[in-house]
Formats: structure tokens, C-alpha cells, sequence
């Protein structure tokens, strides 16, 4: 991956792109996206990512007309040099059909100039799916990875007004970061130290979850994958089924703390901070003991946010903030580190 | 009226429900009964939207509030009449009924459009009354502007509920003293599962604060069962059953129960039977800890027994008792279980250019009662304990009143 990473945003008009980049990137709330027009042409974003890294978003207008320029005259253009692509298609879509072919046409596009980007498919506003969300996302995974032929792609099922959206942009954003398995090891011995259950860390402006100090859990058995796969790739059929409420059957987590628990602390804590923005205030940290566990969210570092869960009862949150305190040079230092590789 | 929004109302308060699925609720076609339990118990119930007063199937007496719901894009005459009819048979049956009319749906409209109208419907309301008769003019009716999407609609409903509580001036007592001697900004007492404040000290309410407030506290419900953890969560809120060694110190919050207001007034008065008890009740509570395999430290800053340092620094904080109250939750009440562990949060917000930062604290009171204060980060971060210190006292207040409530609804019913 080198740096900075051009990612595509493409899609029909109307699917939710620019609403997306606007939730996450720009931290307005979902309601405001209502007020969002039509993206005319290639709007190019730099979003800055844990501080040093540089993501070059092109948010492409969905509409006909440039979807055709871009398939013909601006074709190279577009598809050089691009690190990630993410198409977005609207789950309950007018014109499948139509939707599919420009697809695969951006698809081939692709392979031709980039044949190594990553290639991620958002099933979006879910909200809006009639029928039960589980086997509404299940036909239209295996529907688009068939019109996919042979390309390896990862498909999510999201919607901007709930986590589902922190998730999927999170398990792409993971790939991007060059030394995510470095400071999950860290992350590990920062959560041994503090008798912590454990240790997350968020970006500040975004707040997608980076790391974490637990791998991800195994993929249900329905598919038969070998647990524990630490890329965000072989994760595709696990993120398709996370989406229902299905708990993971999993006997290496005793714990079986809510699935979905990254993505939802990921909104709460954007939702408070967009709150706290309205009276003119900024957040900056977030200490508490409740009766089921007791928790520190704070600054890690310049760009990131640790939050450390503790199941014991007989520690202190100065104690956490003590030792986030102490963990603050490594973790610089780390960061650091990432650009150089 | 039909269609006004009031099941939505009541829905969004009391059954959780987001403002965003009210779209789907069916039109009421019958009276529903809803309880809900907070401070005082509340019994809600939601007509339909075309029912009169001959069809309401009890007699006005028995109601406390009646709460009327308009449109507020709903500025033709029927409605308006309709209330204005209303008022009148009601004022003449109940003269003592609290009218509330909520002007609903205001997200709708841009802000001048709002006030406006809010303005509008109000003048005419008080025009007709006056109309119809002299006396009615000065009929006291309380119009609020609500919304379910934003927060005036909890604001509202609170200062309804306030009319209700009859022990609020202790609460408001409780809640200033506490102000006080915390250097708070300001604090609330709310309900944690409808997010309605109970009670808030002296300084005026202000609708960001509050909205800021009550979205904190909404954080925190949801984190609740994101990390409950199967395995380690249970063990730390158990609670320990009251030893027989504790019975010197149940004796001494008896005693200031039948004056409730000396509780406000200085809680270092009515303390003063059990500190006496406390220098015997400190070594016996640390003598109970041992026995609990799995002690949750309580939320306020472990009191060790009387450390003489501690005393000497409390004096800035309370005007009460030098001695540390040697685990002040041991003072269960006679004959009860009561947990040790008290949740508590704190926020911190980052300094701004007017000065230090503002923390926002949260300690929970009573199952659903919940405090949240707005400190200075400069106080909190130095003064912690003795933040905490506070709030075991407000806590016991608060207990103590809500208990006093509880009793007194046991002998009436």
C-alpha cells in the first residue's frame, strides 16, 4: 500500500456515498444528511487518517452520465492507482440489472489499472430492507460475489442510522493500516498489565476502531474457515452474518460481551461528541464504573483514543489512567514507526 | 385531537421507544392505562383523540393533570374550541386540576415560525376563555413548545412532574446545598429510564445544559449492555445483607424521618445522631468486609476509619461531621438488603477560551434515580473525594426521602 491510498467511492445516484463520507469523515449526524444534494462529477477529499496517514477519497457522482464518462474517456484517470475500491448498492434498488452491469464494468476497469486494490461492496440503507435484514443480505451477498467472477471481494451490510456503518468502514480502514497486528500486540500487553478485559483503540476524528487487544472472534461454523484469521479479507462471510443478532457460538470467549459492542461504543461516542460540539464544548474523556464493568476512554495518543474494560471490581479508574498515562511514548513512538514501512 | 401525537408521547418517554418508529404507531381507538414508576408512581392515560369529557370513563377529580396535546400547524378553530370547552366544564368540575397544553410537533416548523404560532395559538386559547367568561381568564394553563426529536419534550414533561412531587423543595434543598459546597455549575436530578429531570437546583434551567445532560446519561444507559460481560459482571453487584452488628446506626436515620425538612435544611444536622454511632459503626463495617468474598468498593472514595488529615481537608467541603463515615451505605435500613456499589461516571470536557473545563459527573441514587452534575474539571481532578464525599450524603437524603414517600403510600393505600 503506499502512501497516500486513493479510494473510490462509487455507486448508483442516490445510494448513499456522500452521506457516508459526511457521517463519518465530516462527524455530522445522521439526520443532517438529508440536506446532502447530488455529487456533481468526482468530488476529491484528503482525509487524514491517524494523523499521518493520508487517504485520498474520490467521492464519484452516481448519476448516468458520469458514470459513463468514467467508464470511457476519464477511465484512466480514475482506476489508476487505487488502493481500495468500495461500491455502494442500495438494498432495495429499482434497477438491479443496471446497477450490476455498470458494476462490472468498474470491475474490469480495475483489474486493467489497479489489479491490486481491495475491493469492498456496502449493501446499503439496510434500514430500509423489507423482509428479515439476515436473509436479505445473505441473497444479495452471494448475488453480487457471483457477479464479481473470481474477483475476491468483501461485502457489508450498512446503514448511516445505526453501527453497522462504524463496521464496515472500520474493517476497511484496518487493511490500510500498515502495522494493525504490531499494536494489537501491544494492545495485548497494555490489557495484561491493567488486569484489563479489553483494550481498544479508536482514531480521534473518525472513531474507527484500529486495533484491538482480542482477535477478532472465529467465523460462525456455517462457513469453514479457520478461526482467528487476523486480515479483514477472509473475514467477508463472518461480517455478512454478524449483522444479524446471531451470538457467535465461541468457547474461547468466555466473556460474550455483544458482538457488535466496537462499531455501537463507535456511534455513542460520535453521537456525544456531537453533542457536547452543539453547546460549544469538546469532549475529551470519559471515565466509568458501572455495574457491569468499569471503563477509561481517553487520549492515547495525538490521533488516538484508548478505551480499556475492566471486569474487576477491585480496580481504580485512576489506576487505568495511570497507566495509559505510562503507555502514551510507546504508543507514540509505534505510530512513529508506521510510516516508515 | 386525533393525531396530535400524544401516544407518541408517551411511548418516546416511558417505553424507550425511538423517535424515529413512532411513524409506525396505530391511531388509539380506546383509553389506555400506562404506569410508570419514578419518584411518585404515575399513572398515564392516553385517549383517543375524539373523546369528550362526558365519554371519559372517570370522574375528573380523580386526575391530578390533564395534558393537552395540539398540533402545532393545527391553528384552526376546532381544536382551539375544543380546548377552550375543555378548560371550562373541567375548571368547573376541578377547579385545582393542573392544566398543561403542549403545542407538539415543533421540529416541523423553522424557529420564527414556531414561536409564532406557539404565540398564536396561545392568544387565542386565553382570548376565548376570556370570552366565555371573566373568571376564566385567569385560569392557570402552562404552554409548552414540544418535539419528540429534540429534548423540549423531556423538558416539559418534567416541569409537569415537578408539580407532582410533593417533596421537591427538600429535593431542590438537597440538590442546592449539594451545589454548593461542590462548586457545581449546576446539577439534575433525573430519572434514569425516561431521561425526565426530577429535581435541579436554583440556577435556571438551561436548554443546552440540558439537552447536553440528558444525552450523557443516554450514552451511558446504552453502554450498559455492551460490555456485560456473562462471567465477570454479576459478582459485583451484590449486594450484603445487613449483619446484626450494624443495629446502632439503623437506629439513628429513624430518628430524623419524621422531619423531613431538617434533612434538607443541613444534612450535618440530622447527621449528628449517627456520627456519634460512626466511630463504633467504622471499625464494625470494616469488620464486614472480610466477610464478603467479593466486595465492590463502593463508588465514593473508600472512607477509611476517621483519618485526621481527611477531616481536616473536608472542611471546605461540608459543613458536617470531621469524622469520615465509615462505609455510610453500612447504614442500611433496618430489616433491607442494600448494594455497596454505586455506578459512577465522569465526562471531562475539554478547556474552552472561557476557562477551565467542565466535567460532567454521574452517581446513581437510587435504582432510578440518578445525579448528574456539571463541575470543573480544576475542582474534580483535585477535590474528587470529597466530590464524593457529597454525594454519599445526597445520596442518603434522597434515600430517606424516597423512603418517607414509600411508607406513607404503603399506610394511605
Amino acid at each position: 500500500m503506499s502512501w497516500p491510498v486513493q479510494v473510490l467511492l462509487m455507486g448508483a445516484s442516490g445510494s448513499g456515498k456522500t452521506s457516508m463520507r459526511s457521517l463519518i469523515f465530516s462527524n455530522n449526524p445522521a439526520s443532517l444528511t438529508s440536506r446532502l444534494g447530488a455529487t456533481i462529477d468526482v468530488e476529491q477529499n484528503h482525509v487524514r487518517f491517524l494523523g499521518d496517514l493520508i487517504l485520498n477519497l474520490w467521492d464519484c457522482g452516481g448519476q448516468d452520465a458520469f458514470m459513463d464518462s468514467y467508464l470511457s474517456i476519464q477511465q484512466s484517470t480514475i482506476f489508476q492507482h487505487v488502493g481500495v475500491m468500495i461500491y455502494v448498492f442500495e438494498v432495495e434498488t429499482r434497477n438491479m440489472e443496471k446497477d450490476l452491469n455498470y458494476y462490472k464494468e468498474c470491475l474490469s476497469a480495475l483489474q486493467r489499472y489497479s489489479p491490486n486494490a481491495a475491493v469492498f461492496l456496502l449493501v446499503h440503507k439496510m434500514d430500509l430492507a423489507r423482509g428479515p435484514k439476515a436473509e436479505t443480505l445473505a441473497r444479495k451477498t452471494k448475488e453480487l460475489k457471483e457477479a464479481s467472477e473470481g474477483t475476491e471481494v468483501t461485502v457489508f451490510g450498512t446503514s448511516i442510522y445505526d453501527e453497522s456503518l462504524y463496521n464496515a468502514w472500520s474493517r476497511i480502514v484496518h487493511i490500510l493500516i500498515p502495522n494493525a497486528s504490531v499494536l494489537s500486540r501491544h494492545l495485548a500487553k497494555l490489557a495484561a498489565l491493567c488486569s484489563a478485559t479489553e483494550v481498544v483503540l479508536f482514531e480521534r476524528t473518525t472513531f474507527l476502531v484500529i486495533a484491538t487487544s482480542t482477535p477478532p472472534p472465529p467465523p460462525p461454523t456455517a462457513s469453514n474457515v479457520p478461526s482467528g484469521p487476523s486480515s479483514a479479507r477472509t473475514n467477508g462471510d463472518l461480517s455478512a452474518t454478524s449483522h444479524s443478532d446471531h451470538e457467535l457460538e465461541v468457547d474461547s470467549d468466555p466473556h460474550k460481551m455483544a458482538p457488535t459492542r466496537y462499531e455501537r461504543t463507535s456511534e455513542l461516542i460520535k453521537a456525544f461528541k456531537y453533542s457536547c460540539a452543539r453547546v460549544r464544548e469538546e469532549f475529551n474523556a470519559l471515565e466509568m464504573e458501572l455495574p457491569e464493568f468499569t471503563a477509561v476512554l481517553d487520549e492515547l495518543t495525538r490521533n488516538t483514543y484508548v478505551l480499556i474494560v475492566v471486569h474487576d471490581p477491585t480496580i481504580e479508574t485512576a489506576a487505568l489512567r495511570m497507566n495509559i498515562r505510562l503507555a502514551r511514548p510507546k504508543f507514540e513512538e509505534l505510530q512513529g514507526d508506521s510510516l516508515l514501512t | 385531537m386525533r393525531r396530535s401525537g400524544k401516544t407518541s408521547i408517551q411511548q418516546v418517554l416511558f417505553d424507550g421507544l425511538s423517535p424515529r418508529e413512532t411513524l409506525y404507531l396505530e391511531t388509539t381507538t380506546q383509553s389506555t392505562r400506562h404506569l410508570f414508576d419514578t419518584v411518585i408512581p404515575l399513572e398515564i392515560w392516553d385517549y383517543p383523540g375524539d373523546v369528550t369529557l362526558e365519554t371519559l370513563d372517570a370522574p375528573l377529580a380523580q386526575f391530578s393533570t390533564v395534558i393537552f396535546v395540539i398540533d402545532i400547524q393545527d391553528l384552526y378553530q376546532q381544536p382551539i374550541q375544543k380546548l377552550v370547552d375543555f378548560v371550562i366544564t373541567a375548571y368547573n368540575e376541578h377547579p385545582n386540576l393542573n392544566l398543561e397544553v403542549f403545542v407538539h410537533k415543533a421540529d416541523v416548523l423553522t424557529d420564527e415560525y414556531k414561536i409564532e404560532n406557539f404565540r398564536h395559538i396561545q392568544a387565542r386559547v386565553l382570548s376565548d376563555l376570556s370570552y366565555a367568561g371573566a373568571e376564566y381568564e385567569t385560569i392557570p394553563i402552562n404552554f409548552q413548545l414540544t418535539s419528540i426529536y429534540d429534548h423540549s419534550l423531556h423538558d416539559a414533561f418534567s416541569r409537569v412532574l415537578h408539580k407532582l412531587i410533593d417533596s421537591l423543595p427538600y429535593l431542590e434543598d438537597l440538590l442546592n446545598v449539594f451545589c454548593t459546597n461542590s462548586q457545581a455549575n449546576k446539577a439534575f436530578l433525573f430519572d434514569i429510564s425516561s431521561r425526565l429531570y426530577v429535581a435541579t437546583d436554583a440556577s435556571p434551567v438551561d436548554p443546552p445544559v440540558h439537552n447536553l445532560c440528558s444525552d450523557y446519561l443516554q450514552t451511558l444507559n446504552a453502554f450498559g449492555p455492551l460490555y456485560k460481560s456473562i462471567s465477570a459482571s454479576p459478582p459485583r453487584m451484590r449486594t450484603v445483607p445487613v449483619d446484626s452488628s450494624d443495629s446502632p446506626p439503623p437506629s439513628a436515620p429513624a430518628s430524623p424521618e419524621p422531619h423531613p425538612p431538617s434533612t434538607a435544611a443541613s444534612n450535618s444536622n440530622s447527621r449528628l445522631a449517627s456520627p456519634l454511632a460512626s466511630p463504633t459503626a467504622a471499625p464494625l463495617s470494616a469488620h464486614q468486609s472480610p466477610q464478603v468474598t467479593h466486595q465492590p468498593l463502593p463508588s465514593a472514595s473508600l472512607p477509611r476509619p476517621p483519618h485526621a488529615s481527611h477531616s481536616t481537608t473536608s472542611s471546605t467541603a461540608h459543613p458536617s461531621d470531621p469524622n469520615a463515615q465509615g462505609n455510610g451505605n453500612g447504614h442500611a435500613p433496618a430489616g433491607g438488603s442494600k448494594p455497596l456499589f454505586y455506578p459512577c461516571a465522569a465526562a471531562s470536557l475539554a478547556p474552552t477560551a472561557a476557562g477551565t473545563g467542565t466535567t460532567l459527573t454521574y452517581h446513581l441514587i437510587t435504582p432510578k434515580l440518578a445525579l448528574v452534575a456539571l463541575i470543573p474539571t480544576g475542582v474534580f481532578q483535585a477535590r474528587r473525594g470529597l466530590v464524593e464525599y457529597n454525594v454519599v450524603f445526597f445520596r442518603e437524603g434522597v434515600q430517606e426521602i424516597c423512603e418517607v414517600e414509600s411508607d406513607a403510600r404503603k399506610v394511605a393505600a
